[in-house]
């Protein structure tokens, strides 16, 4: 057991690294990158989990992370970018450094506030969700911090990776594949909000009412 | 299948069916009959109190059957004034849209009857996941640069509410390891209520900080109240400011169960915080920034949201300071505010209606001055509802708020000026504007219209707050306060 134990202890440091990696970003795309790896990194943990949990529905959360939110979420984050032409650097509330600084300080509270209190959990899984309750507060942080819409919504990705995080290190919980599901279909909605904020203020000048009447006349 | 499962799932199916087809009339009338079966139903589930259903995840409570049976003829009474509203707006909205509106008025509907019927606490933060996207869809349907603007605020602020309350909901699994073991036993709220003692105390206390700001978020409350005056003012206004009202009801009862859960622990010795300085802060805090924040409104549905938030806050603060009597008092104040403030929109949105159109810019107090002008029934029945509003004597929140100061006098005197400064202030900001806005001179070119037979829901409304407050059954007495007794 030891080893797949220390393996997924090493995959979500892994997650935690690449969530703090975000705050340090400003650019976008190398944001997407950034999710897409810790999300490869978080199916290969619920895999993991799963072997060693013995749970089939951990599987199923692994390969639905792996094909939403790996493959098909950048692939749609990345035709945005590129649509509404979002090449440039995000503009940021504070400076990096300071929003590093704080992330840091996060992950302190967090480790502060769940390894005292989880004193009756067994030892990994009060590491697992010391680490989980970080990926948590530093995608919040990259939401607060933004001023980008898409980029809020990255930050909210790598919010949902910490908490699937923290969903496959609980020892048997049930629903997990379904709450990573419901999860997913809030992502996908907050997707195409983005798409359709970006359309408005792309096309500011427009009136958005004529594309009303066409699509009343269209039917 | 059991009935509560019924009641639930339904709404869900009629979703399907009102998304795809039919003109927006016929999806009215639709959604009305369903409405009216589903509010049926909801009164059949009182036969069979606490029958599991769906694997045990759905079991209505009476607590539950009490708020699903509220919210199952609210919903009633805005699919009858839904019908004066579509009929009103046809022309503005496209079709397809409104078979998204009438769909989303079904989620939002079947997403409240599960958050108040789960067992489950999983299944609970789904239903208020999936009323979180319903009235996102809902606010976001003007398509309007602010009504975007306002649905993007609401995803965002209520996405991370939903965050913290999934992360509070595992860490309450994770409390109740040592006690119960894995498995579904350690997700079901009455299981969890009935091994209280025996969970982990501290854990117990960290996720009920996540809960509170999760589901705090949702039931509006200060400083995370944001979204809500934007979603009320910037949606159409049956599915955003009626419907989506329900929805900080579940948000207050989840809080509340919750709540429990701590409190038992607590006071077994299991080791857990009293829950009550959270509660009563948070309720505080919004209480006292509403009361100031209702001067200077010009929009009538933001400024009614500011109120919905003050009422969040006094009920939170009612379950904050506890005992049986003030959590008595806290239901029976969001029972009471739920008819009142759904009485007041539908009043509201038929006011902007007769002045030309109920569309989101129509709802300034300026546009909405002098009503007697337009319709004499309506404009009282509309002064009827701000007055009540106030929660001075006859209204029936006079009731639940006296019971609520009284309750904090004997129990936690010192917080009882705050509490009644609060109060008073809000009662002054929305007592003022019942004179302009039926006695004023109305604006030019108003002439006296009929408002319809759709009118007689927001007397309906009144008639039962009174009824509730000042000559409630005794058979619902005796189980709101047994309801109370088992939450204290």
């Amino acid at each position: 057991m030891m080893p797949v134990n220390s393996l997924s202890h090493a995959l979500a440091g892994l997650i935690l690294l690449c969530a703090f990696a975000l705050l340090s970003q400003r650019r976008l795309a190398a944001m997407i990158t950034l999710i897409q790896a810790e999300a490869l990194v978080l199916s290969l943990a619920a895999v993991i989990q799963g072997y060693s949990q013995n749970a089939d529905a951990l599987y199923l959360t692994g390969i639905i992370t792996f094909a939403i939110k790996g493959v098909l979420l950048p692939m749609a984050l990345r035709r945005i970018t590129r649509r509404f032409n979002l090449i440039r650097a995000v503009e940021t509330v504070m400076p990096v450094g300071f929003s590093m600084i704080i992330g840091v300080g996060l992950i302190g509270i967090a480790v502060m506030v769940v390894l005292p209190s989880a004193a009756s959990a067994a030892t990994q899984t009060r590491e697992d969700l010391a680490i989980a309750l970080s990926v948590v507060l530093l995608g919040l942080l990259v939401m607060t911090t933004r001023r980008n819409a898409l980029s809020q919504v990255i930050g909210f990705l790598s919010t949902e990776n910490g908490l699937v995080l923290a969903a496959i290190g609980m020892p048997g919980m049930p629903f997990v594949a379904e709450l990573s599901v419901a999860l997913l279909v809030l992502l996908a909605l907050l997707v195409v909000g983005v798409f359709v904020f970006q359309l408005r203020e792309h096309f500011e000048d427009l009136d958005l009412s004529g594309i009303e009447a066409i699509e009343r006349r269209g039917r | 299948m059991s009935l509560t499962a019924g009641v639930v799932l339904l709404p869900f199916l009629a979703a399907i069916g009102l998304g795809f087809w039919g003109s927006p009339l016929r999806g009215a009338y639709a959604n009305l009959v369903v409405c009216g079966v589903v509010f049926g139903l909801t009164l059949v589930v009182f036969l069979e109190p606490d029958a599991g259903a769906l694997g045990g995840t759905v079991r209505a409570d009476r607590l539950g059957m009490m708020f699903g049976a509220l919210s199952g003829f609210v919903a009633l009474t805005t699919a009858i004034s839904n019908l004066d509203f579509v009929r009103g707006e046809l022309e503005r909205t496209s079709p397809r849209r409104w078979r998204v509106y009438h769909a989303m008025c079904q989620v939002m509907l079947g997403a409240t009857l599960l958050g108040f019927y789960a067992d489950n606490i999983g299944l609970l933060w789904v239903a208020v996941e999936m009323a979180t996207i319903a009235a996102t869809l809902g606010v976001s349907l003007p398509r309007t640069a602010s009504a975007l603007e306002a649905a993007w605020k609401y995803f965002i602020l209520g996405g991370v509410g939903i965050a913290l309350a999934l992360f509070g909901t595992m860490v309450i699994y994770l409390a109740a390891q040592p006690a119960m073991g894995p498995g579904l036993a350690a997700m079901s709220l009455s299981a969890l209520s009935a091994h209280a003692a025996q969970l982990d105390g501290r854990l117990l206390t960290l996720a009920f900080v996540f809960l509170l700001f999760g589901y705090g978020t949702k039931a509006a409350l200060a400083p995370l109240h944001g979204w809500l005056p934007d979603a009320y003012a910037e949606g159409p206004a049956p599915l955003t400011t009626m419907l989506s009202g329900l929805l900080l009801n579940v948000a207050l009862i989840a809080i509340l169960r919750f709540r429990h859960l701590l409190q038992a622990n607590a006071d077994a010795g299991g080791g857990a915080m009293h829950p009550g300085p959270f509660l009563v802060t948070l309720g505080l805090a919004s209480l006292l920034l509403t009361a100031f924040s209702l001067w200077g409104r010009r929009d009538s549905r933001r400024f009614f949201g500011f109120s919905s938030i003050e009422h969040s806050g006094i009920a939170a603060f009612a379950f904050g300071i506890g005992g049986v009597a003030a959590i008595f008092a806290g239901l029976l104040h969001i029972l009471l505010h739920t008819l009142i403030k759904s009485a007041l929109f539908q009043a509201l949105t038929r006011s902007a209606a007769l002045r030309g159109g109920a569309a989101p810019g129509n709802f300034g107090f300026s546009h909405l001055r002098g009503m007697l002008a337009s319709n004499k029934s309506l404009a009282w029945l509309l002064g009827a509802c701000v007055f009540a509003l106030t929660g001075l004597p006859p209204s029936g929140l006079f009731a639940s708020e006296f019971l609520i100061i009284s309750q904090t006098i004997q129990r936690q005197p010192l917080l009882s000026l705050p509490l009644g400064a609060g109060l008073v202030v809000s009662a002054i900001a929305i007592i003022r504007l019942i004179g302009p806005l039926l006695f004023d001179p109305p604006p030019r070119g108003v002439i006296e219209v009929k408002a319809g037979a759709g009118i007689a829901t927001v007397g309906l409304h009144l008639l039962l707050v009174l009824v509730l407050a000042f000559a409630m059954p005794l058979a619902l007495v005796r189980m709101l306060s047994s309801i109370a007794g088992a939450l204290q």
